[in-house]
């Protein structure tokens, strides 16, 4: 079994995570860090939501504990559950828990995707209270001046059932994020997916292409994500245009008429 | 075949209509002298086109022997298939010329060389460009080639190459060419720099005011058309060179250089010419009469519209002498097509005062959700100058605060401010951004906006305060059409149904009481039933994961370790939850031919549903159904999805009564249009009828069997599982065909329905 520090030295980010700012989100969420406030980050899918995070863990040089939000994702999945092991009950703390114990920074992606009851479990931990209570150990966990709570959620696909509860809501710093101005989304392309500047110009134009397709019934268009997916595979001697479908064009809909107009775009620009 | 034997047969097909013996005598004549397989098949084709219009019907019984002469019988359903298409969209006329005109070219589409139509491509083009525009562009159909600016106007119909694939091509570069002067800017509404001003009218363009001033318009129009294809030919290799790369390989037929080699001919031959060609080719004819610096301006792409406005003069000057009564100069390609200014400044106009309202109803809302007391500051001087109607424009100011906006650049992050009696008023980002496009675009912001807003604003608090009626029951909206499913011709007949909503009038009765009353043990049963099939959160014992430890599982691991046998590491307790997630809609027949106590049943049974669904928590809809021919099918409103079933629902229910006919399609496919967009993983439509679909029209028998089987269909495409409950005293053959096996059920005994239904709602959702 791993211990206290094994288990942490797992989350720990060791070399600089390439982020770009677009505005003050760095200075915002640093200062949140220092005064004890918790973080609300929200935007479309593959923004730089999550990578913002690994950098300001990576700046801050503290863990940083991920927990993908689920709606089956019960509190003790956060705080921690008794396990059997050899025919002892053994506690185990659950990632929640963990981080405030070790002043980690823990962030829970895509919070709206749980259930409103097992968001309830961060409150006091997201107002100036700080703590933790643990109630089947019995204990209350008070967070250190380090540790840090984040949540995010894209505001996009949210459905009148998935909303945050105001008492949720309004306990956060919240930052929000778009896709990158041209030129930046240009360099982060261009960076990430280790391609010529040109074609990462080319892949942003496409991407905003895809953007205002909204209206004709493109749920979301392609995001920096997908951008830098399709790079990768040019760069590994998959030409273009093929890159570009299988990257950018199919994952984006299933409708046969869009994804022929998203082709047409594709074979427009390169 | 004789004469009176072909009337007599016609008369027959088209029963129970009887049609002027003249005009049967008059069509029929020609076919005596047919063979009698020939007579058959044309035959064959009346009760199909009959119904849908009889004057069409004789002209196509004229035109037929004439069309078979090219067509061989095989192709004659097509025809006729396309013949009804065309009528149903564009109309008698267009139907009758496509009759007698354009069988060659019907066949040579059918031959599959007629060129590629506008509609095969549009769905496939319209996301692309509007893509690439990043605008709600429209496209339409029209004899040129050109754009006013929301609109791309492009021919019905390309067939310039033989392969369709070079065609849909040809089609994409006029889109996106067209597009290319709309992004280019070509559509000057200002003037530049050194150019006169014009300022006839508000709304008039300058760019047609300018070019309408020279002695020869349409000169000057040719050379600014040709300057700005070339401008947008450069934008569009840079940003989409693709394009441009795959267009290059497209053959276009240029106009033959004229006989007389005037400088201008010259001129105009050579660049369009070159504009085919890859973009070197520009360079020679157009350093023929520009400068070397304008020359690299415009290669480079760092032209402007203003450039080419300020270019005219000179070249006109150059070219006036040119022989006056030559048609045009610009032999436009196909991608180039017109400039149509005059539509341009139409549809300016009606995107302005689109935009306007827009903003006068943000403009509106903002104001109201603005605190009461600010409002009061902005709305009360209005009461107090009761001279005035509305706020004196002095009192409002909408201005960029341009002090900061030195260059255009800056000017978009220029704040805009509002000011309505000295209150300064922050916009919403969503607002803020339509206002400074319209400023962009018309370079004015009328006050006009604000008073109108904060009038608006100021009505609407009023109505707001005084009634608060009418909000829980939606206004019966305006008719929806739907097409209806023809099985003679195995296609829709398009726009064919008008589906009107109504409200039921909600009656005072004692039904609902009565009704609960007469099934109270029954009701009390459903009750504690359905309560069971209530989403639930249970504990389950024994799982391998969960939320805490199972001591019983434990103890007995433990027990089992110690006496050596393997022990289970089904340890835990976790808490499940299973979710209903259901939606439903009921239709319920209203034809004449439930009078009685067919409707007695359908309402109690109505009663008894809601009563246990309420219990349950299922989301549910009632609507009732009946009409009379196409025009005018109705479906009554008894219960929106999202309504409480309270005493207005009860009450509309007890005023379900027979009305006229039952044409099942329409409210099937209204039903399907609905539930498409409810999310929830079970949908349903339970439809309630006493029979055969019926309409007193030509609605009957296999016709109105295969439309309903056909909406049902499409319910089930759509992810939606229809289920119909029949109340007949027989069952009946077409049934299983008409909703499908296991998607129907047959009640014989009406006074059974209601202690049915419960059950076989519950069969269906668990």
């Amino acid at each position: 079994m791993k211990t206290f520090e094994q288990r942490l030295e797992e989350h720990l980010i060791t070399t600089e995570p390439y982020y770009l700012a677009s505005g003050k989100e760095i200075e915002i969420a640093l200062s949140a860090h220092k005064k004890g406030l918790p973080l609300l980050l929200k935007g479309p899918t593959g923004c730089g939501k999550t990578r913002f995070m690994q950098y300001l863990a990576w700046k801050l040089q503290r863990p940083l504990i991920t927990v993908s939000c689920h709606d089956d994702l019960s509190t003790s999945d956060l705080v921690g559950r008794y396990l059997i092991r050899s025919g002892e009950a053994v506690w185990i703390d659950g990632p929640l828990t963990l981080a405030v114990r070790a002043g980690a920074i823990c962030y829970l992606d895509e919070i709206v995707e749980a259930r409103k009851d097992t968001t309830v479990v961060i409150h006091p931990l997201a107002d100036d209270r700080r703590e933790l209570p643990v109630e089947k150990l019995g204990e209350l966990l008070t967070a250190p001046p380090e540790f840090m709570i984040s949540v995010s959620y894209n505001p996009g696909y949210q459905s009148v059932l998935k909303d945050l509860k105001p008492s949720t809501r309004q306990r956060f710093v919240a930052i929000s994020f778009d896709y990158p101005l041209p030129d930046q989304e240009a360099e982060i392309v261009c960076k990430e997916g280790e391609v010529e500047k040109e074609l990462a110009h080319s892949l942003v134009k496409l991407a905003r292409m895809t953007r205002s397709l909204k209206e004709s019934g493109l749920a979301e268009g392609a995001s920096t994500r997908l951008l830098i997916q399709a790079g990768k595979l040019t760069q590994d001697g998959i030409d273009i245009h093929t890159a570009c479908r299988v990257a950018i064009v199919e994952p984006l809909s299933d409708d046969p008429e869009l994804l022929a107009a998203l082709q047409e775009m594709v074979s427009s620009i390169f | 075949m004789k004469l009176a034997a072909l009337s007599e047969h016609f008369y027959h097909l088209v029963s129970p209509d009887i049609p002027n013996e003249w005009d049967v005598e008059e069509v029929m004549e020609p076919y005596t002298e047919e063979s009698e397989t020939v007579c058959e098949v044309i035959l064959d084709h009346i009760p199909v086109i009959w119904p849908v219009s009889h004057s069409l019907c004789y002209d196509f019984l004229r035109q037929a022997p004439e069309a078979l002469k090219q067509l061989n019988l095989d192709q004659l359903p097509y025809w006729v298939g396309v013949i009804l298409d065309i009528y149903e969209n564009d109309g008698l006329r267009a139907a009758q010329r496509f009759m007698e005109n354009e069988i060659e070219n019907h066949l040579s589409r059918l031959a599959g060389s007629g060129g590629l139509a506008l509609t095969a491509v549009e769905k496939r083009l319209l996301p692309y460009i509007r893509g690439i525009a990043n605008e709600e562009l429209q496209i339409g159909p029209a004899r040129e080639t050109y754009t006013d600016t929301s609109t791309l106007y492009v021919p019905e119909e390309l067939n310039l190459y033989p392969d369709n694939e070079q065609n849909f091509l040809l089609y994409k570069l006029i889109f996106t060419y067209q597009w290319g002067y709309i992004a280019c800017g070509s559509f000057l509404s200002r003037a530049p720099e050194g150019l006169p001003l014009f300022s006839e009218k508000e709304d008039s363009l300058w760019l047609r005011e300018f070019l309408d001033s020279f002695t020869q318009p349409r000169l000057a129009r040719d050379i600014y058309h040709l300057l700005e294809s070339i401008r947008v030919k450069i934008f569009l290799n840079t940003e989409l060179p693709g394009l441009m790369r795959a267009v290059s390989k497209l053959p276009f037929p240029l106009h033959p250089p004229g006989a007389g080699k005037g400088k201008a001919e010259t001129f105009f031959s050579s660049l369009q010419q070159a504009l085919t060609g890859d973009q070197a080719a520009l360079h020679i004819p157009l350093r023929n009469h520009l400068t070397a610096c304008e020359c690299q301006r415009y290669l480079s792409g760092k032209a402007t519209a203003e450039d080419s406005a300020r270019l005219i003069p000179r070249l006109y000057a150059t070219f006036e002498d040119t022989d006056q009564k030559s048609p045009s100069l610009l032999h436009s390609l196909p991608f180039q097509g017109r400039l149509k200014l005059k539509a341009v400044e139409t549809a300016r106009k009606v995107q302005k005062e689109k935009m306007g309202e827009q903003i006068i109803d943000q403009m509106a809302t903002y104001l109201q959700s603005l605190s009461q007391e600010k409002l009061d500051t902005i709305l009360k001087d209005e009461e107090r100058d009761s001279g005035k109607s509305g706020l004196a424009e002095s009192d409002i100011s909408m201005i960029m605060d341009s002090e900061f906006a030195q260059t255009a650049n800056q000017e978009k992050t220029a704040p805009l401010l509002v000011t309505i009696n000295n209150e300064e008023l922050e916009l919403p980002l969503e607002l803020d951004r339509l206002a400074r496009k319209f400023f962009d675009e018309f370079n004015q912001l009328p006050t006009r906006f604000i008073t109108s807003a904060a009038g608006k604003a100021g009505e609407e608090m009023l109505q707001g305060n005084i009634g608060g009626q009418g909000e829980d029951e939606p206004q019966a909206t305006g008719p929806v059409i739907y097409d209806e499913w023809d099985y003679r011709r195995q296609g829709y007949r398009k726009n064919w149904c008008s589906l009107q909503f109504k409200e039921l009038p909600p009656v005072h009765s004692s039904f609902i009481r009565n009704t609960l009353d007469k099934y109270h043990g029954l009701t009390l049963r459903l009750r504690h039933q359905f309560e069971m099939m209530r989403s639930q959160e249970r504990f389950v014992k024994r799982q391998r994961e969960g939320n805490d430890i199972d001591f019983d599982a434990l103890v007995e691991s433990l027990s089992d370790t110690q006496a050596g046998l393997p022990s289970s590491d089904r340890l835990f307790i976790r808490l499940k939850r299973d979710i209903r997630d259901i939606a439903v809609l009921f239709l319920v027949d209203m034809s004449n031919s439930t009078s009685g106590w067919v409707n007695t049943a359908l309402k109690e049974s109505l009663v008894l549903m809601s009563e246990a669904i309420e219990v349950l928590g299922d989301r549910y809809a009632i609507y009732g159904f009946s009409g009379m021919r196409r025009s005018r099918c109705e479906l009554f409103h008894i219960k929106h999805l999202t309504e409480p079933y309270g005493a207005r629902v009860k009450e509309r229910i007890s005023s379900i009564g027979p009305c006229e006919y039952t044409r099942m399609g329409p409210p099937i496919r209204h039903a399907t249009a609905l539930l498409r967009e409810v999310d929830a993983k079970v949908r349903l439509i339970i439809t309630l009828s006493d029979g055969k679909p019926e309409d007193y029209d030509d609605y009957k028998g296999d016709y109105a069997i295969e439309d309903t089987r056909h909406a049902l269909l499409e319910a089930k495409v759509a992810g939606i599982h229809p289920f119909c409950i029949t109340i007949d005293h027989q069952a009946h053959d077409y049934m299983e065909h008409m909703y499908g096996p296991a998607n129907y059920i047959f009640v014989d005994n009406v006074r059974k329905l209601p202690l049915r239904m419960p059950e076989i709602y519950r069969a269906l959702t668990s």
